[in-house]
């Protein structure tokens, strides 16, 4: 016989009460433990979106040019590009390097000219560490030699440019020269922001070297990792490596980068946490009644327990232990019934429309997250032993004459 | 020679307030309770009598007077400290009994003990004993629910007596009995007070339990009735 055990035998004691508690307690666990499934789900899908975008896990560029724009054209870029993307492809945990050229011009098809910003790019490393290629809905993704570009639907409509049309490209050179060069268009891409699309050209590095009269040169550089955990220790050591081969750089990893990932994330923790205390809330009240009935039952024998020589504080704490001992069997009930929910769920492959910034729809996999089961199990215990402090703490504190003469 | 009494109340007053009334329960009474005394206090319904054991319990606070606990004032004790002299020092009987519905009976009498945090082997071997000397050997693991009244008060009696006290207050505890148990419980808690040297105020209608009693306090409307020469 001890605290625990007594406090199991109470809660057994109106089992139907205990079952419509449980379930309470049961029904806010699962909802939050299949929110943070969703939302874990969700934050994977905008952090392989940013990193997938050409972020990269890790970039390397002059550090003003993390600091703040360009005033003309390659003034932060970086020089001996070929060696620093050497040394960076020896490291062994490095699976892609991206170096990236970009810069702003204007496109002509001969009938009008529209501006354009660019990115120069290597054609199979985006292929490899990006998911711009895949955006090509009409025509093909840039090949490395090829003296063709891949024009955003939006520029291509406002060139009225198909693929297959030439176009050319003109630019100011680092040294403030104009520079034009002809190119084919390759293909269409799908950019969902419509002032982006209307300004998207991609080219494959070399052209844009040559359009720039900039050989070797680019803006950035950014490396896909074989293992994203370790981002912080690749750009030290990749660092390095590069300070080893003559190139000083500076490092951000995709997390300082990706602002729009930041802010969606801070957006969801919000209105998730929101929403996690209104549910919590409802959870309180809803067994704050059950409890307050529980205590109000046992009044005489809290009477009978105080004149045996219960501390009043004793007595609360037993209420307490219950209410967080039911919380915790709830709770274990709850991770059951998630854990079942999760399957079907995912199971059953429920499409959900493109999020904002994206052109395809996801299927839902609610993820199985521990640290969102323990929360809610700790916030279930919680309310629960919060829910039987207070009627507990009353009943406690009441004349003992008067709670033994309770009827 | 004169008994050092183990309780001693001076002028104790209490009353209530009942609706629209005041009920003046307690109109100045001096009692006391000595050791291995058996007291009976008798009085008609609303004579004060359960009031006065509730005094003398610490289950309650006079609204004036002194309660004397070995000589000690009681009065300006806190919660906390009246209920470790109610763990320590005194036993509890009530008319209906009062178990707990969710423990054995010997978790019942194992409960006070529980409460001073003694040792499982020890607390369970008291527990043996006790209803073994109120003729429970055998029910240690039987539910209240289980249990006959006479068994029940039984469990009360041999829990009441748990914790070793000074005194054990009985209100009515044959009320709920019928006419042999009532008896059987009288002649047990007579029994105990003998072999123990507990002392047992006992708040009653019945003539049996007066019959049975070292000493009778009788109560009317409050105030204590001078025994007859």
């Amino acid at each position: 016989m001890n605290r625990v055990t007594i406090a199991w035998r109470n809660i057994t004691r109106n089992r139907r009460r205990s079952l419509l508690t449980g379930g309470i307690v049961a029904f806010g666990f699962v909802s939050f433990a299949l929110a943070g499934g969703f939302m874990a789900q969700s934050f994977d899908g905008l952090r392989n979106n940013a990193i997938k975008s050409g972020l990269g896990h890790v970039q390397f560029a002059d550090a003003r040019a993390f600091e703040r724009s360009e005033q003309s054209t390659l003034e932060f870029g970086i020089s001996a590009a070929d060696k620093a993307v050497a040394a960076l492809r020896a490291d062994p945990e490095v699976a892609v390097v991206m170096p990236r050229l970009e810069f702003y011009g204007l496109i002509g098809t001969g009938a009008r000219s529209v501006p354009f910003a660019a990115i120069g790019v290597d054609p199979a490393a985006e292929a490899a560490g990006s998911e711009i290629p895949k955006g090509v809905r009409e025509g093909q993704w840039l090949k490395p030699d090829d003296r063709a570009v891949v024009l955003g639907r939006g520029l291509a409509k406002l060139l009225n440019a198909q693929v297959g049309d030439s176009v050319t490209l003109l630019a100011t050179t680092p040294d403030g020269t104009l520079n034009a060069v002809d190119a084919t268009v390759s293909g269409i891409a799908e950019i969902f922001i419509k002032e982006l699309s209307e300004r998207y050209l991609a080219l494959p590095l070399p052209l844009a070297q040559e359009l720039l009269t900039a050989p070797d040169m680019v803006s950035r550089i950014s490396v896909v990792l074989h293992e994203p955990a370790r981002e912080p220790q690749a750009a030290v050591r990749l660092g390095a490596a590069l300070h080893q081969s003559g190139v000083d750089l500076a490092a951000r990893t995709w997390r300082e980068l990706a602002l729009f990932y930041q802010q969606v994330r801070v957006l969801y923790l919000g209105i998730f946490g929101f929403m996690g205390s209104v549910l919590l809330v409802v959870v309180f009240l809803s067994t704050a009644n059950t409890t307050l009935m529980s205590v109000t039952e046992r009044t005489r024998e809290i009477g009978t327990l105080r004149a045996l020589g219960a501390r009043p504080g004793r007595i609360t704490a037993g209420f307490v232990v219950e209410g967080a001992l039911l919380g915790l069997a709830s709770s274990l009930a709850g991770t059951l019934l998630s854990l079942l929910i999760t399957a079907a769920i995912n199971a059953a492959g429920i499409e959900m429309p493109p999020p904002p910034g994206s052109a395809k729809g996801f299927v839902i996999s609610v993820q199985v997250i521990p640290a969102a089961y323990l929360a809610a199990a700790a916030a279930m215990v919680a309310a629960l032993a919060l829910a039987s402090f207070f009627p507990a703490r009353r009943a406690a504190r009441a004349p003992i004459v008067d709670s033994l003469a309770h009827v | 020679m004169t008994l050092t009494p183990l309780l001693r109340g001076r002028g104790l007053r209490r009353s209530y307030t009942l609706g629209a009334t005041r009920v003046e329960a307690l109109q100045g009474v001096d009692v006391d309770v000595l050791a291995s005394d058996f007291l009976a206090l008798r009085g008609p319904s609303g004579s004060g009598k359960t009031t006065l054991m509730n005094l003398l319990g610490l289950l309650d606070h006079p609204d004036a007077g002194t309660l004397l606990l070995d000589g000690e004032d009681t009065t300006g004790l806190n919660e906390n400290q009246r209920a470790d002299i109610r763990r320590d020092c005194f036993g509890f009987v009530f008319q209906t009994f009062n178990l707990i519905p969710v423990l054995s009976a010997a978790e019942n009498v194992a409960y006070p003990l529980l409460l001073r945090n003694t040792a499982t082997e020890t607390m369970h071997k008291r527990a043996r004993e006790l209803l073994a000397a109120v003729g429970l050997a055998g029910k240690e693991q039987v539910r209240p629910d289980l249990l006959s009244g006479g068994q029940r008060q039984r469990v009360a009696i041999a829990r009441a007596l748990a914790n070793r006290p000074a005194v054990i207050f009985a209100d009515e505890p044959t009320a709920s009995l019928d006419s042999r148990t009532a008896d059987t419980i009288l002649a047990l808690m007579k029994q105990l007070n003998r072999e123990y040297g507990v002392a047992f105020v006992l708040s009653t209608h019945d003539p049996r339990v007066v019959e049975r009693a070292d000493r009778v306090i009788t109560l009317h409307d409050g105030v204590v009735v001078p025994e007859a020469a």
